[in-house]
Formats: structure tokens, C-alpha cells, sequence
């Protein structure tokens, strides 16, 4: 069976995804302070690899590098969760099935406790 | 007054007057509009997006008609959330497709107000995203092939070689030969092969051999064994080696007993008979790879040289072995004892046929 991945047509999809997920989240007065000072095109990048893989796309990182990377960030749960919504709107946006991104938001929710740190 | 007038001296604030806005607006490569939620009508839109999405003029027109495809149950549902929302659509420019996002957000955050909708080209991105795509195909397409190419040599290279051999050809480029104590050496050949090669047809009779030859490869396999090679109409196997096992002895004897059944069946369905002679040995051997381009995996030793004597003093249909391999087997195995040889080389041994596994 074809992966999401796949279906949805491969990286340039997820990379267009992506950034419609970062505009926004740029976009927002409680998540944009997140970001000052960060490499966006290093994130973007790593971003796009991640929800490629929750997609049953090439990459793979591993829990532990999901903490380690996010845990100087000091993310809280009202954080989390926003950025999820934000997820899940471009989502949609960009033509995913509801159930398809159910799918993907229960990977993002599963691995919540190794992004949020405070 | 023409737009003109209100250009700007350099020291002066522009007066952002009703007049100049609109210019302004009119002059954005933006599409920008105002649409009025529930109804959805344009209650305000600028130049370029009455240039990319032309409606047809009448009052009651909405956004929908204007916009082909747009999803307008979750555009409502999303802005009385106070969420913002993107599409996705191709407008027309000079009757070229533009590929174009649109952004649409409440005027007012928070509580029902218009609805800002921002529209601009993404055809850079597009082209982006196309090249992408086209080039990891590209290199998609290019890995697997190679590990096609990867796969396909190292099935041949496991072909002459056991895998922990292969293994360290890779990781090392080189091999060591290497003395294991206590191998099994299985020899076979064929009970009148020459004549059959002078009397019969080579296509089919090579074509028997092969099959004859790949059955044996799978039986060898089974038991854990490995083919060493074959020469001619001589099939050569080893178990013990490389990876040590305390039951070399009974594996070949397995393995050497199904040899005999799987060739008694076949001469039983098919006309032309092929009968072996097998001889065993068990002893201390050194398996190395040789050569250098056309090389092979091979084993040496006074107890590769005792099985090939083995087979020479066996008989069609028989498995012959000698003292060291009997003790090994004399527990499990039905063996009859057909005396004292001379052989060459060994001095004397006492030799056993192989019946059967016992129980």
C-alpha cells in the first residue's frame, strides 16, 4: 500500500505543507517568539523531513532526538497544542483527507511528552 | 486629481488619503479583497484580483463562482473560529494559468467581521517544487538501481563464496585463510558420466545436471552446509566450516542420504537413470579464497583428499565413510561395515557403508 507520503506526492507536497505550517506559526503572537533567533531554513528543513517521516516518508528521527532538540526551547503543553492546531490546519489546507490527517496529528500527539518541557 | 500629483517629495509623509490608497492598492502585484461572510460577496477588491479571478459583473456574484473549487463550509467554518485559511488555485493571466495562494483571514480578530483575502503568485515556488521533485526522483530512481546492481553481484559473489567470507571481503577487501579442526567434506559424482556425455544430447543432459545439481544446493542449504563447488559432474560439500558446528558429521549424512533418496525418486519418474557414488570424510581443513580476478572459495587438506578417495572406493547408490566419520555417526546412523582398505596415501582404514538415519 502506498504510503501518505507518497499519495500526497512526495517531499515537494510535504515542503509546500510545511511552509504554510511556518508562515503561520511566524504569523502567531503566542508561538512566533519561539523562533527569534532560530535558522529558519535549517528548521524548515528538519521540519519537512519529520512530517515526511510521520507521513511513512524516508526520514527517521528518534524519539531522543526529538527531546534533544526541543527541550533548550522550554515548549509548554498551551504551546504544544497550538502549533499542533496550526498543523493541522495547513493540512487541510493543502487537500489532506480528514482521516489522513487524523492519522498524522495522532503521530504528532503521541510524541507530545518529548516536546514539551515545562 | 491624477496620481501623478501625489508623488511624494522625498522629506514629505505620503498623504494616505482615500485616492492614494486605492492607487496604491490598484498598484500591488498582491490581489487583495474584502468578502463579506454568508453571502459571500466582493465587497472590495483590487486590480489584480479582479484581473485573476474576472467574475462576470452581476451584483449577487460570489466569491465561489469567482473562485472555482474554493470549499466554502470549511473557509466559514475556520473564520468563525477566527482561523485563518489558505487555497490553493491556478488564476488567469493573459489567458496563461498562474499558479496562485489565496490567504484568508478575519478584518477584525476576534468576532464576526469581513474577510481579508490576500492572493499572490506561486509560480517560483511551483517551478521550485517541480525541479525538486524531478530530481529526487532522479536520485530515487538512480539508488535503486544501484541497489539492484548491489544485490545482483552479491548473489553472485554468495554464489563461490559462504557468507561470513563475503562478509569480510567487503568490509576488509581481503581474506585470510583460515584451519578449522573438525570439518565434514562430502564428494559426489556420477556413475558413468563420461559415457553419458559421448552417448547423449548435451542440452538436455546438462539441463539434468543443473536440476540435479540445484536440488542438491537446497538440501545442502537445509542442513546448514555449504557447496563448495563443482567440477564437472563432482559436487563438493563441507559442513563445520566456516562457522564451527558439532553436528558436521550428521548434517552431511543428512544430507548426503537425502542426495540419494531425492535421486532414487527421480530415476524412478524419468527415463535416463542417474546414479552417484558419495564418500565422506571428517578431519581438519583449511578453507581459503584463491586467485585474484577469477577467484573461488576452496578447501585444502589431507581430509578433503580422504573424502575424494571415499567417493573413488564407493559404489552407485552408495555412501561410503571411513573410521573418523563413523564415530561420529555410528550413534544416529545405520552404517554396515564392509572391511579393511588399503588407501593410498592414509595407509589402512576400515570403511562403512551408509544406510540410514536411525529412529
Amino acid at each position: 500500500m502506498a504510503s501518505m507520503f507518497e499519495k500526497y506526492g512526495g517531499f515537494a507536497s510535504v515542503s509546500r505543507i510545511v511552509s504554510t505550517f511556518y508562515d503561520r506559526l511566524l504569523e502567531s503572537p503566542q508561538l512566533a517568539g519561539y523562533f527569534e533567533g532560530v535558522d529558519m531554513r535549517n528548521l524548515i528543513d528538519h521540519q519537512t523531513k519529520f512530517i515526511a517521516q510521520v507521513m511513512g516518508g524516508p526520514a527517521s528521527y528518534t524519539n531522543e532526538q526529538l527531546q534533544r532538540v526541543h527541550a533548550p526551547h522550554r515548549i509548554n503543553q498551551a504551546a504544544f497544542e497550538e502549533t499542533a492546531m496550526v498543523l493541522q490546519e495547513a493540512l487541510e489546507d493543502h487537500g489532506v483527507e480528514d482521516e489522513d490527517v487524523r492519522a498524522i496529528m495522532n503521530q504528532v500527539a503521541a510524541r507530545s511528552s518529548y516536546v514539551v518541557s515545562t | 486629481m491624477s496620481a501623478a500629483e501625489h508623488a511624494p517629495a522625498p522629506d514629505d509623509d505620503l498623504p494616505l488619503d482615500a485616492e492614494t490608497t486605492r492607487h496604491l492598492l490598484a498598484k500591488l502585484n498582491l490581489a487583495i479583497a474584502v468578502v463579506r461572510p454568508g453571502a459571500w460577496t466582493v465587497a472590495y477588491e483590487n486590480a489584480k484580483f479582479f484581473q485573476w479571478f474576472p467574475g462576470t459583473g452581476e451584483d449577487d456574484e460570489t466569491l465561489a463562482s469567482r473562485v472555482p473549487g474554493l470549499p466554502l463550509d470549511r473557509l466559514g467554518e475556520r473564520m468563525e473560529r477566527g482561523r485563518p485559511f489558505s487555497f490553493e488555485t491556478e488564476a488567469k493571466a493573459g489567458g496563461r494559468p498562474v499558479p496562485v495562494k489565496l490567504e484568508f483571514r478575519p478584518l477584525v480578530d476576534g468576532g464576526p467581521s469581513d474577510i481579508l483575502v490576500e492572493c499572490a503568485s506561486i509560480s517560483k515556488q511551483k517551478e521550485a517544487e517541480y525541479m525538486l521533485e524531478s530530481y529526487s526522483k532522479l536520485a530515487e530512481r538512480n539508488t535503486r538501481e544501484l541497489q539492484k546492481e548491489k544485490d545482483r553481484v552479491e548473489k553472485l559473489l554468495l554464489n563461490i563464496m559462504p557468507k561470513s567470507v563475503y562478509e569480510e571481503m567487503k568490509d576488509y577487501g581481503t581474506t585470510t585463510p583460515q584451519r578449522f579442526e573438525q570439518a565434514t567434506v562430502l564428494m559426489l559424482d556420477f556413475v558413468d558420466f563420461t559415457d553419458m556425455t559421448v552417448s547423449r544430447d548435451p542440452g538436455p543432459l546438462i539441463a539434468e545436471l543443473n536440476d540435479i545439481f540445484s536440488a542438491f544446493d537446497r538440501i545442502v542449504e537445509m542442513f546448514d552446509c555449504e557447496r563448495i563447488k563443482t567440477i564437472g559432474d563432482a559436487y563438493m560439500a563441507v559442513a563445520g566450516m566456516p562457522e564451527a558446528n558439532p553436528d558436521h558429521a550428521a548434517n552431511i549424512a543428512k544430507v548426503a542420504l537425502r542426495m540419494r533418496r531425492y535421486l532414487d525418486r527421480r530415476n524412478a519418474a524419468l527415463p535416463e537413470p542417474w546414479l552417484c557414488r558419495i564418500g565422506i570424510n571428517t578431519g581438519p581443513l583449511i578453507g581459503s579464497i584463491v586467485g585474484i580476478n577469477k577467484y573461488v572459495y576452496d578447501i585444502f587438506g589431507p581430509a578433503v583428499n580422504l573424502a575424494a578417495r571415499m567417493e573413488q572406493l564407493s559404489e552407485p547408490r552408495q555412501i561410503t565413510v571411513c573410521d573418523d566419520t563413523y564415530t561420529l555417526l555410528k550413534d544416529d546412523f545405520m552404517l554396515i561395515d564392509r572391511g579393511e582398505y588399503e588407501i593410498k596415501g592414509f595407509g589402512t582404514k576400515r570403511l562403512y557403508f551408509l544406510e540410514s538415519e536411525q529412529g
